[in-house]
């Protein structure tokens, strides 16, 4: 048997296994599951290894004598102190340092993330011409998309108002917009849902595929092509 | 008798599933595949890279998101040899992406006659996620450092140039998680103008429309469909069109499932009315 075709017959077998939960909870299913959590978790540190800490950290201090790389790895080491009652206080000076860098580099990439999307949010509902950002489209069509827009996000933003009650003589416009606000959340909410159904039964098109034209196609060749 | 219809047990529910997969992969009855706009925003992008600029395909994804992200990332590199483009993989997380993505440039660098570190290469799982982007945009040779191969990104000859982001003239996330976009906009596309567009998992695409009515993102691809309207619109129909085929069955038969449970609940609810009264 080669290597390829030994290949194909554990992954086969592993999507069996791991299926198998479909009937019920079984120790072969899980089995399959601890093997793949397992050898994901051994991939990582192997290639963190290789690709990472080799090349920045082991060769600059081994191979080129940069000996100070050797005090690096001491704010890492400094987590383990988690598991002492006396000395838990190192740990947190690691995780405050984290904590900053992160959330440093959050505040750094917050205002280019968002303040784009809120600019993008002011839509002109009488344009002057079709935009160029939407291709193939006329103008009538540029308008009618803008107002559904505007109109969406106005009910939606309503629904998430809450400094006016929703109630008596203003609140009862704002009742009726924040009500059809809910209607388009829950509209949104299926369409999101709808593809999530459509990425699992990718998922299983995937396996199936594999079964049929992969597994079975190895042995028997009217399998191997069927479909493509 | 009605009330059967909102209790049909789920291993029937599972077996006619597989059923309608089954007898369409071994029997497909091929339907239409057209580009959206989404998707044509990707290969536009691709074509309007200029020749002295590299892409990156940052592949983010593993084994489970492999049916959607892995035609994906195919389809994304037969446009980039199609149009003549240079690229470099690379992966923030998970590691395994990048050797799933070397597997599909290497298949497609031979029909090509593509030259590794010439027309492509594979700079590797870069740990460090923010981190990582940040060295980028000062030193892409020193952030890099080694490839997938373990050469020095320095020594390439396609890395003859490139010093740091601004030599970048796209980048295409393929991605099935979330907070990679965040990162590439927030660090990357806004603040230095680079262009990116993405590839998506069906399920996590809806919630980033927004980017691309923004301008933020230039193009996206959901899932298998988006895959699937790649690989027509640069003329390779591969596996996600393949897939896209049963999936659009798999879909006729859990709409009639859903009607059907419904159909049954308010006949149901009727006659117990009925009863009632």
């Amino acid at each position: 048997m080669s290597y390829h075709l030994l290949l194909i017959w554990a992954a086969a077998l592993a999507t069996l296994g791991v299926y198998s939960i479909l009937y019920r909870e079984n120790p072969v299913s899980r089995f399959f599951e601890h093997i793949f959590v397992g050898l994901a978790a051994g991939y990582i540190v192997a290639t963190t290894w290789t690709q990472n800490l080799e090349g920045k950290w082991w060769d600059p201090m081994i191979v080129q004598g940069h000996w100070w790389w050797v005090f690096a790895p001491v704010v890492g080491i400094l987590f383990y102190f988690i598991f002492s009652r006396r000395l838990s206080w190192l740990a947190r000076l690691a995780m405050g340092l984290f904590f900053g860098v992160g959330a440093g580099t959050f505040f750094r990439e917050f205002f280019p993330l968002l303040a784009p999307q809120i600019h993008g949010s002011f839509k002109p509902l009488l344009p002057l011409a079709a935009t160029a950002a939407s291709p193939g489209l006329g103008w009538a069509d540029v308008v009618l998309h803008h107002w559904v827009f505007v109109v969406i996000l106005l009910c939606v933003m309503s629904y998430f108002f809450f400094a006016i009650p929703h109630e008596g003589r203003f609140g009862s416009g704002l009742a009726r917009a924040s009500a059809l606000g809910r209607w388009f959340l829950m509209i949104a909410f299926g369409a999101m849902f709808g593809n999530t159904v459509m990425a699992r039964i990718s998922l299983f098109i995937g396996r199936v595929q594999f079964l049929l034209n992969d597994w079975l196609g190895s042995f028997l060749p009217w399998f191997a092509h069927r479909g493509m | 008798m009605l009330d059967r219809l909102q209790t049909i047990p789920r291993y029937y529910v599972y077996l006619l599933l597989a059923a309608v997969v089954v007898w369409q992969v071994l029997f497909p009855i091929h339907l239409p595949i057209v580009p959206s706009a989404s998707t044509r925003g990707v290969i536009d992008a691709i074509k309007a890279v200029p020749d002295d600029k590299l892409i990156i395909i940052s592949t983010d994804w593993d084994a489970s998101t492999q049916a959607e992200t892995g035609p994906q990332t195919k389809a994304i590199i037969e446009a980039c040899f199609q149009n003549h483009k240079r690229f470099a993989i690379m992966n923030l997380q998970p590691p395994v992406g990048v050797k799933l993505a070397n597997d599909l440039a290497e298949s497609a660098a031979k029909r090509y006659g593509a030259r590794y570190g010439v027309d492509w290469c594979n700079w590797g799982y870069k740990y460090g996620y923010e981190n990582v982007l940040l060295a980028m945009q000062k030193n892409i040779p020193l952030a890099v450092g080694k490839d997938f191969n373990g050469t020095p990104v320095a020594q390439l000859p396609m890395m003859k140039g490139v010093k740091n982001i601004r030599d970048i003239g796209l980048v295409v996330l393929v991605t099935g998680l979330a907070n990679m976009t965040e990162m590439w906009v927030g660090l990357i596309q806004t603040p230095f103008r680079i262009p990116l567009a993405a590839g998506y998992t069906a399920v996590m695409a809806p919630g980033y429309y927004a980017y691309l009515d923004s301008d933020q993102l230039k193009g996206i691809l959901v899932g298998a469909k988006g895959a699937a309207e790649l690989e027509s619109a640069v003329g390779r129909p591969d596996a996600a069109t393949a897939i896209m085929n049963v999936q659009s069955w798999a879909h006729l038969l859990i709409i009639a499932l859903i009607i059907l449970g419904n159909v049954g609940q308010t006949l149901a609810r009727k006659s117990s009315a009925e009863t009632g009264r």
